[in-house]
């Protein structure tokens, strides 16, 4: 929608000269408020304390009162120790069976519903685990992601359903549940120390928070999805409502729910790794220790760890819904498991062979290092000069042009004008709001910075996403041969390949740009090539038949008609930028992720809250603007 | 309540309106508008018009009309899946209408019962756990709801199959557990909504071969909805016929072929085979005097009274079982039917 109507008096000129109309709003208006601001350096008016005040005595107040009041007595504290008890009692439990019994059970779970194979690769991942020797921290990690997936299914199944039935319920939640997920997990780490301490509950808590809504998204969805005739059979056989949804929505609704949770385990798994900066211990321990002992054979053999944590994981939940009765193990069969698996914990016991014996160390994985030391050592002469023109020629001159020369309201007003392009005048009030806001709380050059470095990765990212998201979908074959690469990049933690590039490019803003990038092309191309690959063959050969060759078939129909989905690819390279440019702050990056960190390190609540804050605007602009250019690509609905 | 009356639904006046605007749709179309023109003025879109009809204890009525005519809408506003907008509906005497949630629940569990177009069912249940799923919601035990829901099973002809998973069946054959989940709660009413629309010809033939010989034995109450006249005529003891929500014509397979009240009602039945359909009594009418030659019984097919009336031009006499004289039927008035 514009705000435009057409001309009363029509005449070619008229219409020609409209068109320029916007772009000749922009010029003066940058023009007019550069010529009368440009004096200002940098936002004026700095409010932060407006905030940051108040947050910092309620941190202090939340310290003072955490053992006394009812608040924390009666309700957090109690919380805390119930879901500290579920940890610890797992991790105990897991750490108490012999580690061949606890191999067999993830065997035996998933086998018991008929897919032998995912049980063995649940077996056989953790196998890898215990032989590097990292069998007690997999386990504690492993306790602490199932207990927040498990605290994910029990909030969130029950919210999709309610927002399956409510349409108002979930279009109040819906908002919420983007801006849960749009910004960087990590970023819930410091409020709820006041509430949770430091610690595994603080980092399950924010696991759930940021992991949870795709489990709501999709079990609405799920539910939504069941045929209407199918309710209606339960209905007119005369089902309560509760008998509906038990017996029918429910199961009907299951395969989705399980994407969703799917969903929610590799999310959680991002986190597992900075939950070791609140001291939660587990494997993400030991990837930091990696990083800053630069080790990155360690680091990727503990990154492994991990990822074999999210499969055995994912694998465990899915043979809880059975979705397939006819497949499951006979029944004898499956009796013969659990006594097998019972017999060899008591036998395992009483013989004392529990602990999984020590096979291979870490150190396995030390000649890794000497690859990346090699290349370190034999490289510089291309990552030097790469780094140096990078930073001293792209980075900090648009840094400095931006914050320096440009007046602060300028960037206000294109924000605006931008908004209002793509979605009209109400989503420019909302931007300009924002970015004032960004300002008003101090965050004005951290969020520039910030900014600059989304904006590079994500020039990058998309310049190498999208003609490889073409090929891809246009080639079935390069996206199966890529198939395995993204997987690695997307489900290996992000601080994992930061350690290589760190030890490359030494610390600084661009190790963290190029893990942005890798971590960032792999939606980017996924998307893409799912647009390309969705274009319906009709069109494509239509456009044939005319005689376009195949690269006009790719541009004048291929490529149009998948714009829409092209742009949502673009979305998501921007947000995945976003989280990983907060998280290159570990290493260097500054802008608003050193903040947070810093922040977090020290229990400054109010700084805290103002880098939150900006983080949360600077995501919603982001994803918002995107969204709303995806949107206008639409083609218009209805013939 | 009124089991023994001959009358077990009664609809009355009955009108679904979709939209949030239905006060006022409802007005306009009381002032004779048309279904568009009220769809243009409230962005309401009429479902049902004005419906009244009795279906009588046993029968098999069947309602049939264009995809988007509103059948679907008025069997769901019978069964109260759908809150009807303005009307009433009742079954053995009480009004459906006016129950609450839990009433209609007793109601549903107790008296009714619905097969699908697309079958409905439970694909993560096996066989018999669907035919069952009615007794389950009662709260029969599991072995009891078992033991009726195998019975049905046979009865339905899928003997055997109850430990299989409905998508490892054949169309046909789900339709057919969807029937047997309609049976095993000893319906007093049956829905069927386009049951056999989704099935391949010879299935369908044969589906509804068999719904025939069971309501033989059974003698439902049944509320069939179909688009294909010769199924209505096939199975229907009544037929309605419907177009833009509002019922155009009611009666018997003969009385819609015979005179057809809307040219709608008339496009039906042009391609109906009218000599296999229509009886003497049909297309008789009363002695005028002429002379005749012969007799035929009311119920005989024109089919058979055909040639003899090709061969000899005399009028025949139409007699009922008893042998009494009750009309005549000549060349014109047959000639008359088979071209309209
Ligand atoms: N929930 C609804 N909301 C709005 N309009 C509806 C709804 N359900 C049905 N309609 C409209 O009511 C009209 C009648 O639909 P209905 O499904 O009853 O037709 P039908 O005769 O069963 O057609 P078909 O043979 O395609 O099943 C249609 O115009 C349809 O668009
Ligand atoms: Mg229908």
């Amino acid at each position: 929608m514009t705000t435009e109507s057409p001309p009363l008096t029509s005449g070619i000129d008229a219409t020609q000269i409209k068109k320029y109309v916007p772009l000749g709003i922009l010029v003066v208006g940058v023009v007019l408020l550069q010529l009368v601001y440009g004096s200002s350096v940098g936002f004026p008016a700095r409010l932060d304390t407006l905030f940051s005040g108040p947050v910092d005595s309620m941190g202090e107040w939340i310290r003072d009162n955490r053992r006394s009041h009812a608040l924390f007595t009666g309700f957090f504290n109690p919380l805390t120790d119930t879901i500290d008890w579920a940890i610890t009692s797992l991790e105990s439990l897991l750490l108490w069976l012999p580690w061949y019994v606890v191999l067999a059970v993830a065997f035996y779970l998933p086998f018991r519903t008929g897919s032998w194979k995912q049980g063995a690769i649940a077996a056989g991942v953790l196998l890898y685990t215990g032989l590097i020797g990292l069998w007690a921290p997999t386990m504690e990690t492993l306790s602490l992601m199932f207990t927040a997936v498990f605290i994910s299914v029990i909030i969130g199944v029950p919210l999709g359903i309610f927002g399956a039935r409510r349409p108002r319920v979930e279009r109040i939640m819906r908002p919420i549940l983007d801006a849960m997920q749009t910004v960087p997990a990590f970023v819930y780490f410091l409020p709820l120390l006041g509430f949770f301490g430091v610690g595994a509950v603080n980092a399950t808590v924010a696991t759930v928070i940021f992991a949870l809504p795709p489990v709501v998204r999709l079990t609405t969805l799920g539910i939504r999805q069941v045929p209407e005739q199918t309710i209606e059979a339960s209905r007119v056989y005369g089902a309560t409502k509760w008998q509906t949804t038990l017996k029918v929505e429910i199961p009907m609704a299951l395969p989705t729910i399980l994407t969703g949770l799917t969903q929610t385990i590799m999310l959680a798994l991002g986190i597992v790794v900075l939950a070791a900066l609140i001291g939660a211990g587990g494997l993400g321990e030991n990837v930091f220790q990696s990083l800053s002992q630069r080790r990155t054979g360690r680091g990727i053999a503990a990154g492994l760890a991990i990822v074999a944590v999210a499969m055995v994981l994912e694998r465990v939940w899915r043979s809880f819904a059975t979705l397939d009765p006819s497949k499951r193990a006979p029944q004898r069969i499956r009796r013969a498991g659990l006594v097998a698996i019972g017999g060899a914990t008591v036998v395992g016991r009483a013989l004392g062979a529990v602990e999984f014996p020590k096979v291979w160390r870490l150190s396995a994985f030390d000649p890794i290092d000497n690859v990346v030391t090699w290349a370190r050592d034999n490289l510089s002469w291309i990552t030097r000069p790469f780094n140096d023109f990078f930073v001293g020629e792209i980075i900090v001159p648009v840094r400095r042009f931006l914050t320096d020369d440009l007046a602060w309201p300028v960037l206000i007003f294109v924000t605006a004008w931008l908004f209002w392009r793509v979605k009209g005048w109400r989503s420019a009030i909302f931007g300009a709001m924002a970015v004032a806001t960004i300002g008003l709380i101090g965050m004005w050059e951290l969020s520039i910075n910030t900014l600059v470095q989304v904006m590079a990765a994500t020039v990058i990212s998309v310049a190498i996403a999208i003609p490889i998201g073409v090929w891809a979908g246009r080639k079935p074959r390069v996206e199966a041969a890529l198939g395995p690469i993204l997987d690695a990049l997307q489900t290996v933690p992000s601080l994992v390949y930061i350690i290589p590039v760190v030890i490359l490019f030494t610390v600084g803003v661009v190790p963290g740009l190029i893990a942005s990038v890798l971590y960032a092309i792999v939606p980017g191309i996924r998307i893409t090539a799912l647009g390309i690959r969705q274009v319906p063959e009709e069109s494509v050969e239509a456009s044939r038949t005319f005689g376009a060759t195949p690269r006009q078939t790719l541009v004048g129909v291929r490529v149009p008609l998948a714009a829409p989905t092209i742009m949502a690819a673009i979305n998501q390279v921007i947000m995945m930028v976003l989280a990983m440019v907060i998280i290159a702050g570990f290493v260097g990056g500054g802008g608003l992720g050193f903040e947070t960190i810093r922040a977090l390190t020290r229990s400054l609540f109010g700084l805290g809250f103002e880098v939150g804050l900006a983080l949360v605007l600077m995501a919603m602009i982001l994803d918002r603007y995107t969204q709303a250019w995806g949107e206008r690509l639409q083609p218009p609905p209805g013939a | 309540m009124d089991a023994a009356s001959p009358t077990c639904l009664e609809i009355r006046g009955t009108w679904k309106i979709f939209g949030t605007k239905a006060e006022r749709a409802l007005e306009l179309a009381a002032a004779g508008r048309s279904r568009v023109e009220i769809l243009e003025a409230t962005g309401c879109t009429i479902g049902v018009r004005d419906v009244s009809f009795d279906v009588a204890r046993g029968e098999t009525f069947v309602v049939m009309g264009l995809s988007g005519s509103g059948k679907s809408t008025l069997i769901r506003c019978i069964a109260q899946l759908t809150k009807v907008t303005e009307g009433v509906v009742r079954l053995d005497g009480q009004d459906l209408t006016a129950m609450n949630e839990d009433q209609l629940r007793e109601v549903r569990r107790q008296k009714l019962s619905m097969v699908f177009q697309h079958f409905g069912l439970l694909p993560h249940r096996r066989v018999i756990d669907n035919v069952a799923y009615g007794l389950e919601v009662q709260g029969m035990a599991k072995a009891e709801r078992h033991a009726a829901a195998k019975q049905v099973l046979e009865v339905v002809g899928l003997d055997g199959w109850g430990d299989h998973y409905p998508q490892q069946l054949s169309g046909g054959m789900q339709q057919r557990v969807g029937l047997a989940r309609a049976l095993a709660v000893d319906p007093e009413v049956l829905f069927f909504d386009e049951p056999f629309s989704a099935l391949d010809p010879l299935i369908r033939r044969d589906m509804q071969d068999e719904l025939m010989s069971l309501q033989q034995d059974m003698h439902r109450t049944i509320v069939f909805i179909t688009h294909d006249f010769a199924e209505a005529i096939k199975l229907g003891d009544r037929i309605a016929v419907m177009k833009d929500g509002a019922v155009d014509q009611i009666g018997t397979a003969a009385e819609l072929i015979t005179s057809p009240a809307t040219d709608y009602v008339k496009e039906f039945t042009k391609d109906v085979p009218k000599a296999k359909v229509l009886r003497a009594r049909d297309v008789m009418h009363p002695a005028n005097g002429a002379a005749t030659s012969g007799s035929v019984h009311g119920d005989e097919l024109i089919e058979r009274i055909l040639p003899t009336l090709l061969i000899d031009p005399t009028p025949v006499t139409v007699v009922d079982g008893a042998g009494t004289p009750i009309g005549i039927v000549d060349r014109a008035a047959v000639a008359a039917v088979l071209e309209a």
